[in-house]
């Protein structure tokens, strides 16, 4: 009886250092798969794909829209005879990435409202797809973080596609001329969204001031993560 | 005796654990080894390198479909699944997703957060939105702004085998 189960043990111990080994093995094999052949790297021939061209680009003139902000009002960007053009962003409650940048966005609406250009938060998620995007969601974030700017839905997601958001945050800059809001800037609020203190560019703000000084904006395109507009 | 036993039973734990395999944990990755694993070749077998988030919807619910190409093709195609989210968030997030989902593919987590500077070495047309997917091998490259389903996935890497 003793014998049996050393044996057993013996087995077992067996069979446990040869799964060992051959899962160790796999493990190895991927490793050096994954980053090796770095040489050939420059004979890559990219297979073009097709490319998207929705949306606007800069120079070109974005549209109004007439959307419910979080007081139940409707909202224009002719609502502001006073503005000389306008930060819209196309933001969101669930998204972590949007949540990161809250502050940062009340901070630029107070800096720049007052110097000729608001922001416009316009949050263009079905709440089908996202239940904390619902209106009455959008209402509390609002109330809760004490949002200086008008929060607008987009109701039947009509807005975005038109501007060629694709996620949030997405910002457009616009500047009135001759009645029309021309685009300027397109992308990311900045380059860090995890810490304020460590932005190395700041995108957004300088081309605010580039436009208020007159001057033109060094990068008008600029990229960043984001959470994808679900319609 | 006694220790016998306990050796016997802990060996058999063993054993049981290694019948399922053990769902990935995520390998940090800083911008040099981002710029290796998305910029340069892999050896023989096609590689499909997914950008995803915890947080982020699509990217979840298209999941499934490569773990099943991992599983499927594993000889040919080894997926290796980025993960977008925030470094805080590894031990709490991240790995406990990836054990929920039984997530069998690699798994890597970026850490560099300045993407300006690395999502154009993914491709110069992705402004960022993810889910997105890289598709190589030796002599090719494709880059797919769009969510998969399996069979899309087999299109896919189809040109690539």
């Amino acid at each position: 009886m003793k014998t049996l189960k050393i044996l057993t043990t013996v087995a077992i111990f067996g069979l446990a250092v040869v799964i060992g080994v051959m899962a160790y093995t796999n493990v190895e094999n991927t490793e050096s798969e994954s980053f090796s052949d770095q040489e050939s790297s420059t004979n890559t021939t990219a297979i073009k794909p097709p490319v998207k061209s929705k949306g606007y680009d800069i120079g070109d003139i974005a549209t109004d829209f007439r959307l419910k902000n979080i007081d139940d009002s409707m909202v224009s960007l002719r609502d502001f005879p006073d503005a000389d053009g306008y930060i819209v962003i196309f933001t969101c409650n669930h998204c972590p990435y949007s949540v990161a940048y809250e502050d940062r966005i009340i901070a630029l609406d107070k800096e720049f409202k007052t110097q000729g250009y608001p922001v416009i938060a316009i949050n263009p998620n079905n709440p089908e797809s996202y239940a904390e995007d619902s209106f009455e969601n959008m209402k509390k974030r609002a109330g809760e973080k004490g949002f200086t700017f008008p929060y607008l839905f987009d109701a039947g997601q009509k807005i975005y596609p038109q501007y060629g958001a694709t996620k949030t945050p997405h910002v457009y800059l616009l500047k009135k001329e001759e009645g029309n809001n021309v685009v300027k800037y397109i992308g990311a609020i900045d380059d860090n969204h995890k810490d304020a203190n460590a932005i190395k560019n700041d995108y957004l703000r300088d081309a605010v001031n580039a436009l208020i000084a007159n001057e033109p904006i060094k990068q008008t395109k600029t990229v960043a993560i984001g959470c994808s507009i679900k319609a | 005796m006694m220790k016998r036993l306990i050796i016997l039973i802990s060996l058999l734990f063993v054993v049981t654990a290694c019948e399922k395999p053990v769902p990935q944990t995520a390998q940090l990755i800083d911008l040099e080894e981002f710029t290796k694993i998305t910029t340069s070749n892999s050896g023989d077998k096609v590689q499909v390198i997914n950008f995803w988030a915890t947080w982020c919807k699509p990217c979840v619910e298209e999941l499934p479909a490569f773990e099943k190409l991992q599983a499927q093709y594993g000889d040919d195609v080894e997926v290796i699944l980025i993960s977008l989210d925030d470094e805080e968030n590894l031990e709490q997030l991240v790995n406990p997703f990836l054990a929920t989902n039984e997530i069998q593919s690699q798994v890597k987590l970026m850490t560099h957060p300045y993407a300006a500077e690395w999502i154009p070495l993914v491709d110069a047309h992705w402004d960022g939105a993810i889910p997105v997917t890289l598709i190589k091998n030796k002599t090719d490259k494709r880059f797919y702004n769009q969510s998969f389903t399996y069979d899309e996935l087999e299109d896919a890497i189809e040109p690539f085998l």
